[in-house]
């Protein structure tokens, strides 16, 4: 099956000069669960402002469900391809969290019960009720993150893209999110998370895409990468302490849970 | 020891809010203590940070009940101005604080205002920018940075002025992990000259390593406050307050009775030594045996 998302060459500079994507090749398949990890800087955020048109290559082509984006506008990519910002800040502008949710649907011109019930579904779901009526800006930080998810799925894209929504959260919002990508794995969604917490990407996603000065360093399962110390040094990564722990007294094996290290040991105890 | 934060008896309610956002909390950080706040979203921990500088209320406006004492001044006899010579703050939201043209004048900005000497100025832009690398970016606007480089600046920025209490209120949240290390170590450093560090963050990892100790908020109110260690053995009451363990600590809990722990290592170093020895049948580790290696990890 042609991939979802797809880059060739892919290469970015910014005004001023500043290379930062360096040739990019990778494909994103459907219904994909794939975290993009590497140091502050590596390019992951340039990397997906292109997927919805945010930004365009300098060099090298883009391409959403096969079509190239070169001249497709940002409004016309998002209806598959969501992007909930890193700095939500730069994400809002209604008065109340409730417009917010209503610009996509408003937008992709949703019938009004549709609207509704997207709505009510990505309240639910979130548990954000109680902010409803509030002006976005004045919530804290963390809230202005789930916000801008929330103002994400109520459209439904395809792809949901997530630019570090852990970054924040507490173990409560952790657990919103892990049944949020869940869900939308189930449902069929293609989802892209930019992640600095390597617990949350070993144990939510299987597919790991380690970028480092504006180029994928690798891209492979999570008990692959989380093996490779060196390469994840490269991109100023620590995997999991877990992880870490699991492989400075144990060979036999790769833990990416606290879990995965307990039922081990027990067996080994045991047999 | 001498306390350099105080609450006493203290309550805050935002403009508006009947509900207080921190509820009747009497608690002292003293000199030189590293410590670190933990809880979930909401139990106000930001606001205890706005108000060891009285932004609350100061600047923010709503009411008070109690008092905050920081460096011996009461909160109705401070301000803003007279708290910031003292103590610093950065939250996690870094952009928005940013004012100047480079990120070199970004960090220079603040010493300007207190009177910093020229020369001792541009030491110091080097110092922290090194220390955040952040030299390669000297000349770039702050809004030209990632989001990761942003929150670097931001601590730059706060470090360059070399307050007596540093606090970081969540200010490593889109680090990369080994960027977050670095930044735990330097103010850990600065710690360990004996300056106060206060430090929010939800990577309960990096609290057990480096913290001397955890304050517990939850719904604007203290519920624990004491010895990392101490605090870090006790599951069931932190789960309550939904806060998890870091991960080693959980597995060496799962593990307690097949390994016959007594006390559970709180640190990768710790864990590695308590569990490499297993075939020596029980890894059993007392507080004391790794108090020293702490420091130095
Ligand atoms: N608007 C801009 N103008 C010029 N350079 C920029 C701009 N935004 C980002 N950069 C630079 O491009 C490079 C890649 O930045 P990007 O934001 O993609 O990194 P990132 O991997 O998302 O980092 P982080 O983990 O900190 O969010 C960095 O060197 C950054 O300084
Ligand atoms: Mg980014």
């Amino acid at each position: 099956m042609e991939p979802v998302i797809q880059t060739r060459n892919l290469v970015h500079e910014y005004k001023g000069g500043v290379r930062a994507l360096k040739g990019v090749d990778i494909d994103i398949h459907h219904n994909d669960v794939v975290s993009i990890i590497g140091q502050n800087g590596s390019g992951k955020t340039t990397l997906v402002r292109h997927f919805n048109g945010l930004l365009k290559p300098t060099e090298g082509t883009v391409t959403v469900d096969g079509e190239d984006t070169e001249g497709k506008s940002v409004s016309f990519l998002s209806k598959k391809v969501g992007y909930a910002f890193q700095n939500p800040n730069h994400q809002f502008f209604c008065e109340t969290v409730k417009d917010e949710l209503l610009v996509g649907p408003k937008n992709f011109k949703f019938s009004e019960t549709e609207a509704q019930e997207k709505l009510e579904y990505v309240v639910d779901l979130l548990e954000i009720e109680d902010i409803l009526t509030k002006h976005p800006m004045t919530l804290d930080y963390t809230r202005k993150k789930i916000v801008s998810i929330a103002s994400i799925l109520t459209f439904s894209p395809k792809v949901v893209i997530m630019d570090e929504p852990t970054g924040g959260l507490d173990e409560d919002g952790r657990k919103i999110l892990k049944n949020t990508m869940d869900l939308l794995h189930e449902q069929g969604n293609t989802v892209i998370m930019i992640s600095h917490d390597m617990d949350f990407v070993a144990e939510n996603t299987n597919r790991v895409i380690v970028m480092a000065e504006g180029q994928v360093l690798m891209d492979a399962d999570c008990q692959t990468v989380f093996r490779r110390e060196d390469v994840l040094k490269k991109a100023w990564i620590e995997p999991p302490q877990i992880t870490q722990l699991g492989n400075a007294v144990c060979k036999d094996g790769i833990f990416l849970s606290v879990n995965d290290f307990v039922t081990h040991f027990k067996n080994r105890i045991t047999t | 020891m001498k306390p350099i934060i105080e609450f006493q008896d203290y309550s805050y309610f935002y403009p508006k809010e009947e509900e207080a956002a921190i509820k009747n909390i009497s608690v002292t950080i003293n000199q030189g203590e590293f410590v670190g706040i933990i809880g979930r979203n909401k139990a106000g921990k930001s606001t205890a940070c706005l108000s060891m500088i009285g932004i609350a209320p100061h600047t923010i406006g709503g009411d008070w009940i109690g008092n905050v004492i920081v460096n011996g001044i009461l909160l109705d006899e401070s301000t803003v101005g007279t708290i910031t010579n003292h103590v610093g703050v950065v939250f996690q939201d870094a952009e928005s604080q940013f004012t100047q043209e480079t990120v070199e004048d970004e960090i220079a900005f603040a010493m300007c205002n207190m009177g910093i000497e020229r020369t001792e100025m541009l030491n110091r832009v080097k110092k922290v920018a090194k220390d955040c690398n952040l030299t390669d970016f000297l000349d770039r606007s702050p809004f030209q940075l990632s989001g990761g480089q942003q929150q670097r600046l931001a601590v730059a920025c706060l470090l360059a002025l070399k307050p007596e209490v540093v606090i970081l209120d969540e200010s490593t949240s889109q680090l990369d992990p080994i960027g977050r290390d670095e930044i735990f170590s330097l103010v850990s450093k600065l710690h360990q000259l004996g300056r106060t560090v206060v430090m929010v963050d939800h990577n309960i990892e990096k609290i057990a390593q480096y913290t001397s100790k955890i304050m517990v908020l939850f719904d604007g109110e203290v519920k624990l406050y004491g010895d990392t260690r101490e605090i870090l053995q006790q599951k069931e009451l932190l789960n309550q307050y939904h806060i998890r363990l870091p991960q080693v600590t959980d597995a060496a809990y799962g593990l307690k009775e097949e390994k016959g722990f007594t006390t559970l290592p709180i640190t990768l170093d710790e864990a590695v030594g308590a569990f490499s020895n297993e075939d020596k049948k029980g890894g059993d580790i007392s507080g004391a045996s790794y108090s020293n290696e702490k420091s130095c990890s």
